[in-house]
């Protein structure tokens, strides 16, 4: 059976020239990069390689940039260490739209006792940005708004925030997990401060990230331990998924164009293939001013999306849904939820995100069998006209 | 994606009973807040107050279709309050065993279930009722016809209950 991959914004595959790039040290190097010996301390080289590349993704410093385990980790560093720095700034500041691992780490954050404000979005999905001004005060420690969202494929005023962020003079952090590789990012004219990455969402490995922190700024530590990273971040170096990173960052930014240009256009003609085919369906954020090239999420009103991800499924075509239905309860996605989204309706979304790998043949087939599952569907429920 | 058996995936591939009855002896709507499913469902009752014909819409996942096809194909045919009483468990025994997180996709036909006999109930004695005032007695009451135990009633039957119920219901003696 001929599969189609159509969930790039939950993971990616990994290039075959990453793979090239991290076999070395999954086998014959396999040195501790911190030890005295030539044999480990010789991979040292590859970690400040892949910190060279990270950074050019950037526009950033090669020493502002951290390596941790992935998007998560990076997301609670900045958010739990930016509330340690001064005891009269301890407010953070989010979007609510943020994935969970901004928002649930900031929830936990203000069960501790740290002021919690939450930005609004408008029905676009876009950011309220006179909400973002009305949360930030003299006493936010930091404000935090992800560069891209990862169900509507938003992308956040980041320079806007910052300013604002900086006005009150707290620190402007990016969840830029689902942008990295996908749209421009100069840290630097952006004025973001800490920003957060993982490999796996451009065709690096899994269990791989890295945390941008402006210099100068000296975010304190989450894990402790073996002083790795100036003591940033400690910890053994992951030196095969440090060099994988590396290798997808630097492919990344030579396809950053192309890549842009290619998936919008794809993404833009499967969106009217399907609004044209589909009785019901609609473009979730379709006026929003700002979308990435690859990510769309679609409500096909009447029909459960996930009956709609389980008949994919079974002819191939993997997708995913916002929502989980399980043990008698669905968890709405928090995204649509925010933007004013129905509930039935969110029930009825499903989001197809692509790579620089998708092929218009692989959109056309997918098109085609939703074609054919709207209608069958449709014909079992009780909303289709 | 869930383990789903065979069965339980021709269920969802091939639902029985898709649809709705012409003139349905009771009809229900009803949806779970929690999950946002939902199910419409026609009954049509037989003489002996068994289950003649069913037929349901469903909005919901593979699950929640699968076990309102089941539910219609086990009710088929059985008395009111037998089918009525059939458990979750039996749904899901018919489908070839079911993964536990989606045992309450089944809640919802019983739910179903239960509304449309309510609605054919209510419906029966909102027409026994007009009978009653009359002074008229009828052997069989449906929500679509009646019939009385004379025929000398039935100019008096049709006339009430043609000003009184919204409905077409056809009056015979026998």
């Amino acid at each position: 059976m001929k599969t189609v991959y159509l969930d790039n914004a939950a993971t990616t595959k990994i290039a075959p020239e990453v793979l090239e790039t991290m076999m070395p040290f999954l086998t014959e190097n396999y040195g501790n990069p911190s030890s005295f010996h030539s044999f480990g301390s010789s991979q040292m080289e590859a970690v400040e390689i892949a910190r060279g590349q990270v950074a050019r993704l950037l526009g950033a410093k090669s020493e502002e940039i951290y390596f941790t385990s992935g998007g998560t980790e990076s997301d609670n560093h900045a958010l739990r260490g930016a509330v340690k720095m001064d005891s009269s700034r301890r407010g953070i500041v989010i979007s609510a739209v943020e994935h969970p691992a901004v928002l649930d780490t900031a929830r936990s954050l203000a069960k501790e006792g740290y002021p919690l404000g939450i930005a609004e979005v408008d029905t676009n999905g876009e950011l309220d940005s006179d909400s973002l001004q009305q949360l930030v005060s003299t006493e936010t420690a930091i404000v935090s708004i992800m560069a891209a969202n990862n169900e509507t494929g938003v992308v956040m005023p980041l320079k806007e925030s910052a300013e604002i962020a900086h006005r009150s003079g707290a620190l402007f952090h990016t969840d830029a997990v689902q942008m990295v590789g996908k749209e421009p990012i100069d840290v630097h004219s952006m004025g973001i401060d800490i920003l957060s990455l993982s490999a796996h969402k451009l065709h690096g490995p899994k269990g791989v990230g890295a945390i941008y922190i402006k210099k100068g700024i000296q975010l304190p530590p989450v894990l402790t331990g073996g002083h790795q990273e100036k003591g940033f971040r400690s910890g053994t170096y992951n030196t095969p998924g440090i060099a994988g990173l590396g290798k997808a960052a630097e492919l990344a930014l030579t396809h950053l164009d192309d890549t842009a240009v290619k998936e919008r256009a794809l993404r833009e003609s499967f969106e009217k293939k399907i609004v044209d085919s589909c009785p019901g369906s609609f473009i979730v954020s379709e006026k929003a001013a700002h979308r990435l090239p690859g990510t769309v999420t679609i409500i096909f009103r009447g029909i459960e999306s996930e009956a709609v991800l389980t008949l994919l499924d079974m002819q191939g075509v993997y997708a995913s849904s916002g929502s989980a239905c399980s043990t008698g309860s669905k968890n709405s996605s928090h995204v649509l939820t925010a933007m004013g989204v129905d509930f039935n309706l969110s029930n009825s979304a499903l989001r197809f995100s692509l790579s620089r790998y998708t092929t218009q043949e692989e959109l056309d087939h997918t098109v085609k069998l939703l074609e054919s599952i709207v209608e069958r569907l449709r014909r079992i429920s009780p909303y289709a006209e | 994606m869930w383990q789903y058996s065979d069965i339980l995936m021709d269920h969802f591939m091939n639902p029985r009973n898709v649809g709705n009855l012409d003139s349905p002896d009771g009809h229900s709507e009803v949806g779970s807040p929690q999950c946002g499913d939902a199910m419409f469902l026609d009954i049509a009752i037989d003489d002996q107050e068994k289950i003649a014909d069913i037929a349901f819409k469903t909005f919901g996942c593979a699950g929640a279709i699968a076990s309102a096809s089941a539910l219609t194909e086990m009710v088929r045919g059985l008395p009111i309050e037998e089918a009525l009483s059939i458990k979750n468990s039996q749904i899901a025994k018919f489908l070839g065993g079911m993964p536990p997180e989606k045992f309450h996709c089944s809640v919802m036909g019983h739910q179903a279930l239960k509304a449309a006999v309510e609605d054919f109930r209510a419906k029966c004695n909102e027409i026994t009722k007009v009978l009653d005032e009359q002074g008229i007695t009828a052997v069989l009451v449906r929500p679509g016809r009646v019939h009385l135990k004379s025929k000398d009633d039935i100019d008096a039957a049709v006339k009430a209950l043609g000003d009184r119920i919204q409905r077409n219901i056809s009056v015979e003696a026998g």
